[in-house]
């Protein structure tokens, strides 16, 4: 079968194999990408109308766009063979992560919810999967459950007793019945049809197993094992299970169905308010008497819908994600994400039809990228470091700095500024990193020196009218740009002071804090140093000093208006020793003129004793128009405007301190919306007054 | 001789819950015994260890009662029975 065409996909290796038919890695040569291809095994000897229906199944579950279930690409027939063209899932199987200890509880309340919301999919598309069990469900290494062959069980009849766990690979009585005989529900095994129930009853199985590593109904002979799903209770699950789980799996394998939950959306809400609610992270017996700290993680999730609003905040102790609609008036907070951890950067994408969230977090523990396809429920938490300097370069990572979206026309790019100052990009939506070595190699990159927050390449811009083009701004190290896609990098710092060095306009090393573009008119640039406002004209050929009037030309922060190229938002900070807002008083700088003069926009910011910081990240701008304005202090307050920083109102008050805000408006969104969402997650923890009463209009796209 | 690891609570997540991982033959050093612990768990590697092999800056790890930061780091020796402990360093903000 090795190198043999199926339909357009060229078999490349097998790496798998069981009853329904052995898996092989292939290569789809029309739409160049790698999949999964299952041959249906002859030997179960399918007539012509067993073939028709499980084709007629496969397509059917082909239809299940979900980020949660392994999608059907294809199904044929060439030669005889009955195959099926999947996605191909990398990770592990459910069954080999349950360990004999079993899972962490918040592991297993992360999966289910997933497993829970794949179901729930299928279910509403008349779909049952039949054959659900840890086998068949794939952890990926960000955290992303996969479940694998939905709805193909029922047309191979006993033929798929492939997953038979641990002490049961011997079952021999395999009856007329599909499914995998510890998994299947009393009803089926009495000999009725199998129902979405049925699939509940096996999710109860599959969260038993996952929790403590063993099945709940045991036996050594397949009768054995029937007779226990027909009579007797499991044994009841103790710490460190919460008790909330033991009641949700002990209500999946209740013995009638009717007495089951009747929609896996009910599962769904069932974990995410035990997930909601906290779980105090009980110790192992062996720990106990001993001094400990007990956390409570108590952590709300917004309920998001398509068309709503979001704001995405990285505070020094952890994210959090603010909902509203496109009134903008009222906010409904979840988090915080990543308790203690820093979140210096964070990223909406919504390329290729996912809504994906991404977050960089630094502990301790070191420096990962992470993202949630659920806006928050759960999050990726990679068994190693996706992000990590090549062993030759002698270099760690310290801290993610910037997550910034490569080009619409290139969905699966998405680079990372980093400290030490590096540039990584990946080209798999972020299964895989490489440093780009034109910048890392750079001559001048022993020479950048670190400022107060490190050695950090902190901004990345990309031309939107020239894809060879991009800069990036390190602080200090200054502007870089390359005209060839990332292979060679110039400095491009002419005329930008540098205040801490000898020569005032040296070709690299100034302190840049922040560079801004205007997606209309990319060759002009904006420019806020340690000391110092420019504008280039010219792609970044030549700097013009442009701090007419401010207050101070230090700060962090700058914003470029997303429709109006001559207008910047600025924060100024008093200077580099007190790096407060100037007097006391919160002030935002507008320019509409490219520079050449600035207006202080202060309605409603404190003016007296706000001895306020507005980081480099921590200010964005919306699409709507008029233009919203949002920006976090390190103070732990969020300030925002709905009419383009006329007038500004208090959103939030008592976070950490904010590094960084980004926003998003939640379009043609999939998964994780709708009315699945869990009752828990409904109660906001903040609800401020209205923003303002002006009118607001949908965002211009 | 086996040796006992102890495992801090935010990362037992990454061995399977366990907070004590017992390693069953006999590692010469600091360096053999944290390699056998992310054979068997290697999601606890990256939280450990920077990807050059350095035990991060804030992780303390003790052999017994003595901080191997004192006793030559991932060349320590590690004497028959041993308890290791991975300890989150005093510091912060």
């Amino acid at each position: 079968m090795i190198g043999q065409m199926l339909g357009h996909c060229r078999v490349v290796a097998k790496i798998g194999e069981g009853g329904m038919g052995i898996v092989y890695r292939a290569y789809d040569e029309v739409l160049h990408r790698d999949v999964a291809v299952k041959v249906v095994n002859k030997d179960l000897r399918l007539d012509s109308s067993a073939s028709q229906s499980l084709l007629h199944e496969a397509r059917a579950s082909s239809s299940l766009a979900h980020p949660n279930i392994c999608t059907v690409h294809e199904v044929g027939e060439t030669d005889g063979e009955l195959y099926i063209v999947m996605e191909l899932v990398e990770g592990k199987s459910l069954r080999a992560m349950s360990t004999d200890a079993g899972l962490p509880p918040e592991s297993v309340l992360r999966y289910g919810v997933q497993i829970a919301s794949a179901l729930a999919r299928a279910h509403d598309r008349g779909i049952v999967h039949r054959d659900l069990k840890t086998a068949n469900i794939v952890v990926t290494s960000h955290g992303l459950v996969k479940v694998l062959d939905f709805g193909l069980a029922k047309q191979v009849g006993g033929g798929i007793f492939e997953g038979t766990t641990r002490s049961f690979a011997t079952i021999q009585d395999a009856s007329s019945v599909s499914g995998t005989l510890p998994y299947m529900a009393p009803e089926i095994l009495r000999g009725d049809a199998a129902d979405y129930r049925s699939d509940l009853w096996a999710l109860g199985v599959v969260l038993y197993e996952a929790a403590s590593g063993r099945l709940p109904f045991g036996g050594r002979t397949g009768f054995e094992i029937s007779s226990a799903i027909m009579r007797e209770i499991p044994n009841p699950l103790g710490p460190p299970v919460p008790p909330g789980l033991w009641a949700i799996i002990q209500r999946c394998l209740t013995k009638e169905p009717i007495q089951r939950y009747q929609r896996a959306g009910e599962v769904q809400a069932a974990l995410e308010a035990v997930q909601s609610a906290g779980i105090a992270s009980t110790s192992p017996s062996a720990d106990r008497g001993a001094p400990r700290t007990t956390v409570l993680h108590s952590v709300r999730h917004a309920q998001v819908r398509k068309g709503d609003f979001l704001l995405l905040l990285g505070t020094t102790k952890g994210a959090f994600i603010l909902r509203s609609n496109a009134q903008r008036s009222r906010w409904e907070v979840g988090g915080p994400y990543f308790h203690g951890h820093s979140v210096y950067a964070m990223a909406f994408d919504n390329r290729g039809g996912r809504h994906r969230i991404w977050a960089s977090t630094a502990s301790y523990w070191g420096t990962l990228l992470r993202s949630s396809d659920d806006f928050g429920k759960s999050w990726t938490n990679p068994q190693q470091a996706t992000i990590r300097f090549p062993s030759d370069t002698g270099v760690s990572l310290k801290n993610i700095w910037q997550i910034a979206l490569g080009r619409p026309e290139e969905p699966n790019v998405l680079y990372c500024g980093v400290e030490p100052a590096a540039l990584f990009e990946t080209r798999d939506a972020g299964e895989t990193w490489s440093l780009l070595r034109g910048l890392f190699d750079h001559q001048h990159r022993p020479r950048w020196m670190p400022g107060n927050g490190g050695l950090a390449l902190h901004t990345i811009l990309l031309d939107p009218a020239d894809n060879q083009r991009m800069y990036v701004a390190i602080s200090a190290g200054g502007v870089y740009r390359t005209n060839d896609g990332g292979l060679t990098w110039t400095a491009q710092n002419q005329g930008i002071r540098a205040m801490t060095m000898p020569d005032k306009y040296p070709e690299f090393g100034q302190c840049v804090h922040k560079i801004a573009m205007h997606p209309a008119r990319p060759h002009r640039l904006f420019l806020q140093s340690h000391w110092g406002l420019y504008r280039s004209d010219n792609c970044a050929e030549n700097w013009l000093d442009i701090a007419n009037g401010v207050p101070s030309d230090f700060g962090f922060a700058m914003l470029a208006h997303p429709r109006n190229p001559d207008c910047v938002y600025i924060v100024p900070v008093e200077s580099d020793e007190f790096r407060c807002a100037c007097d006391g008083r919160l002030r935002v700088y507008r320019t509409r003129n490219g520079g050449v003069s600035w207006e202080p926009l202060m309605r409603g910011l404190p003016q007296k004793r706000a001895y306020e910081t507005v980081l480099r990240d921590a200010m964005t701008a919306d699409s709507f128009d008029p233009v919203g304005l949002y920006f976090g202090t390190r103070s732990g307050q969020l300030f925002g405007s709905r009419d383009e920083g006329r007038t500004w109102q208090k959103i939030l008050e008592g976070l950490p301190s904010v590094v960084c805000v980004r926003n998003a408006v939640v379009e043609g969104a999939s998964g994780g919306l709708g009315p699945t969402l869990p009752k828990a997650a409904t109660a906001s923890l903040h609800h401020t007054k209205s923003l303002s009463k002006s009118k607001t209009r949908r965002p211009k796209r | 001789m086996s040796v006992t690891f102890h495992i801090p609570g935010a990362l037992r997540e990454f061995t399977a819950g366990h907070s004590t991982v017992e390693i069953e033959h006999s590692p010469a050093t600091l360096a053999d015994a944290l390699s056998a612990l992310w054979t068997l768990y290697p999601g606890v590697r990256d939280r450990i260890a920077t990807e050059q092999g350095q035990v991060r800056e804030h992780i303390n790890i003790f052999i017994g009662d003595e901080n191997v930061r004192y006793t030559g780091g991932l060349a320590s020796p590690i004497p028959a029975r041993s308890e290791i402990s991975i300890v989150p360093a005093v510091s912060g903000g």
